[in-house]
């Protein structure tokens, strides 16, 4: 066991969700429990280091191999489509990708006659390529957060987005129309770590699988 | 913080850049190394050129490649013509085309440049240095592992340490999916699943798919399919059908000729690995170094590439990426790669015949050697080849006066004789 193994992890829920799960097969850091402002947690013995990072840079830091391993939602992997393995579905973060719209809207609305909408979203390449496979025109906005905001001011008339139990569309007098795609937490991993330290990762790997439980959870 | 308006006049196009002394010594370093053990194994250069006409070009090349190749039209010929994406088609015509009358198999190498279309993102190179060799008519397990074992020795000779020749053979694959009643869509979403080693999005597919209980653990077991040589006896336990058998069979067989030249412990294996998969026809392979995110080089058997060009003979073999390796290894070839010059010579005097004679004899011996030519003071010249790395410099007062050595990193300083200096009786 010569080499460090480092992860990517986002912070926040996740962080700690991931955390809980890599303690049942004895993966720990117990310098992530001491208050501070680090970025990057080490626990030496054991050669594991752990970088919070942006959920949204998981995946860089993951392709360019300056994270053997990462944790991040299927949203950020649809929408960033990199180059690397996803061998595990960690089941925990669970949402969905969804159109929504204004209940106002909704009443006279039929998404058989769309063409042409506009629709704001963090995630501008899933919303295309969803609405280009049903052949409809969409003017993107992008935007980077609350973004039930948008049918509210007139910015656009749908909006793309993760909902989990539903409590913020409703809040804002909005309906999902239809679902994308389910999202759970992923374990990724680099190409070359895989190869290069297949032994350990591999490990890694088989041990997580048989602690993921069949259950899909939110992470709040 | 303001951004200029224009960029500077001189700037230049993405994804292609300048190499300055250090780096370019670097490349050059890369190929000689390279180059050496490609000859060690009786391959001998070709020279492609730098544009085709695309429809010939064409024939050779995979689909993603086709859209990346740069194209315009021909003058002379009206014509469309390319600049290649790649040096393997053109080796294929070559061997199909002007020396198909040769006796196989023929072992050929390369070192070029190629040109690429990229993505809008920056950062990623459009003009890519490829280095690599053809084996063109031979089909056996010996041949693959011809291939890998030089893969191997061509990484050590450009001096990494921890690194890895992954091993797939798209035949094992092929050999599960044969004859599956998947439609092509379902199949292609398979194929992209394993690529990515997701077993849960694989699990989900095979559920929608009407296969049978043990068709579908033999797919699911792909994405696991990785590691020592051990996979492959987890494979054999898997698999029953005759196509994948004899994959594993070679597979083996390539194995066995890897320990003999000594090179099995930078080996793994991947059946679950399908990159290429339309266009390789069974072993292929990618070369990883510990720490580094990306493959440095990959190469395979492609046993359909020279019939396009009229000439069917069964093909392997591989091409390395300079920029990555030089990316990957840049720390390893700081210590490798020396990019100073011996000698710089300065003459105190207004003669400068002693200067020019010395300069004259030392590059007769094989030592490096500048005059400094301008008129300037002893301090000026000292600055400057400290600047540009001289190791030394030599300070001639006349002919037949002793010479001052000053040894440039430490300020070290010492006499030599004229006499000593011209029969090469010292040392730098």
């Amino acid at each position: 066991m010569s080499e460090w193994i480092t992860f990517a992890l986002p912070k926040g829920r996740i962080m700690q969700d991931s955390m809980e799960l890599f303690s049942q097969i004895g993966i720990t850091c117990p310098e992530m429990n001491e208050k501070s402002r680090k970025l990057v947690f080490e626990n030496a013995e054991h050669k594991f280091r752990f970088m919070a990072v942006r959920a949204t840079d998981v995946p860089t830091y993951v392709e360019y191999g300056c994270a053997d391993l990462g944790v991040v939602g299927k949203d950020t992997l649809l929408e960033q489509e990199k180059n690397f393995y996803e061998p595990l579905d960690l089941k925990f973060g669970y949402c969905r990708l969804v159109v929504a719209e204004p209940k106002s809207l909704q009443k006279t609305d039929d998404p058989l006659n769309w063409s042409n909408i506009r629709v704001a979203t963090k995630y501008p390449n899933i919303t295309e390529r969803y609405f280009a496979a049903k052949g409809v025109q969409v003017e993107l906005i992008k935007l980077y957060g609350s973004i039930e905001l948008a049918p509210l001011v007139g910015l656009s008339e749908r909006i793309v987005d993760l909902v989990s139990t539903g409590g913020t569309l409703k809040a804002n007098n909005m309906v999902e129309v239809e679902t994308i795609a389910e999202v759970t937490s992923r374990l990724i991993v680099n190409r070359a770590s895989l190869k290069t330290k297949h032994e350990r990762i591999s490990k890694i790997i088989d041990e997580l699988e048989k602690v993921i439980g069949d259950e899909v959870k939110i992470s709040q | 913080m303001r951004f200029s308006d224009s960029p500077p006049e001189t700037d230049l196009p993405k994804g292609v850049r300048d190499f300055l002394p250090l780096k370019a010594a670097k490349v050059e370093y890369l190929q000689q190394q390279l180059q050496q053990v490609y000859t060690a194994w009786g391959f001998r250069p070709v020279i492609t050129p730098q544009l085709e006409y695309l429809d010939v070009l064409e024939r050779g090349l995979g689909e993603g490649l086709q859209e990346r190749t740069f194209r315009f039209d021909d003058r002379q010929s009206g014509r469309m013509l390319a600049f290649p994406p790649d040096m393997t088609p053109q080796i294929a015509r070559i061997a199909a085309t002007r020396m198909s009358e040769r006796p196989l198999p023929l072992r050929l190498c390369y070192n070029g440049r190629v040109l690429r279309h990229t993505e809008q993102q920056a950062g990623k190179d459009r003009d890519i240095f490829q280095s690599g060799v053809e084996l063109i008519g031979l089909d056996s397990p010996e041949a693959d592992a011809e291939m890998i074992a030089m893969a191997v020795e061509s990484l050590a000779a450009v001096g990494a340490h921890e690194f890895t020749i992954d091993i797939g053979q798209v035949e094992f694959f092929r050999g599960v999916m044969d004859g599956l009643p998947l439609d092509a869509r379902l199949a292609e979403q398979v194929t992209d699943a394993i690529l990515r080693k997701d077993s849960s999005e694989l699990k989900g597919l095979l559920e929608q798919s009407e296969l049978g209980d043990n068709t579908c653990e033999e797919i699911l077991a792909m994405p696991r399919l990785y590691g020592g040589r051990e996979v492959l006896q987890r494979a054999e336990k898997t698999v029953n059908n005759e196509r994948s058998r004899r994959a594993l069979d070679g597979l083996n067989q390539v194995l066995d000729v890897l320990d003999v030249y000594g090179v099995l412990d930078h080996v793994t294996i991947d059946l679950g690995e399908l990159r290429g998969l339309n266009y390789h026809t069974g072993i292929t392979f990618q070369g990883f170094l510990s720490g580094v995110g990306y493959t440095v080089c990959s190469g395979g058997r492609y046993n359909n590439l020279t019939e396009k060009y009229g000439f069917s003979a069964p093909s392997t073999g591989f091409t390395f990426s300079l920029l990555h390796l030089l990316f990957a290894l840049d720390k390893v070839l700081d210590e490798q790669v020396v990019p100073s010059c011996d000698l710089l010579i300065f003459s105190t005097g207004e003669n400068l015949r002693a200067a020019q004679q010395l300069a004259y004899q030392l590059r007769k011996q094989g030592y490096s050697v500048a005059r400094d030519i301008l008129d300037r003071t002893r301090e000026d010249a000292l600055e400057y080849a400290r600047k540009m790395n001289f190791r030394f410099m030599a300070v001639v007062a006349g002919e037949e006066r002793d010479v001052e050595m000053i040894s440039l990193p430490d300020g070290g300083q010492k006499q030599v004789s004229w006499q000593q200096m011209h029969l090469g009786r010292f040392k730098l």
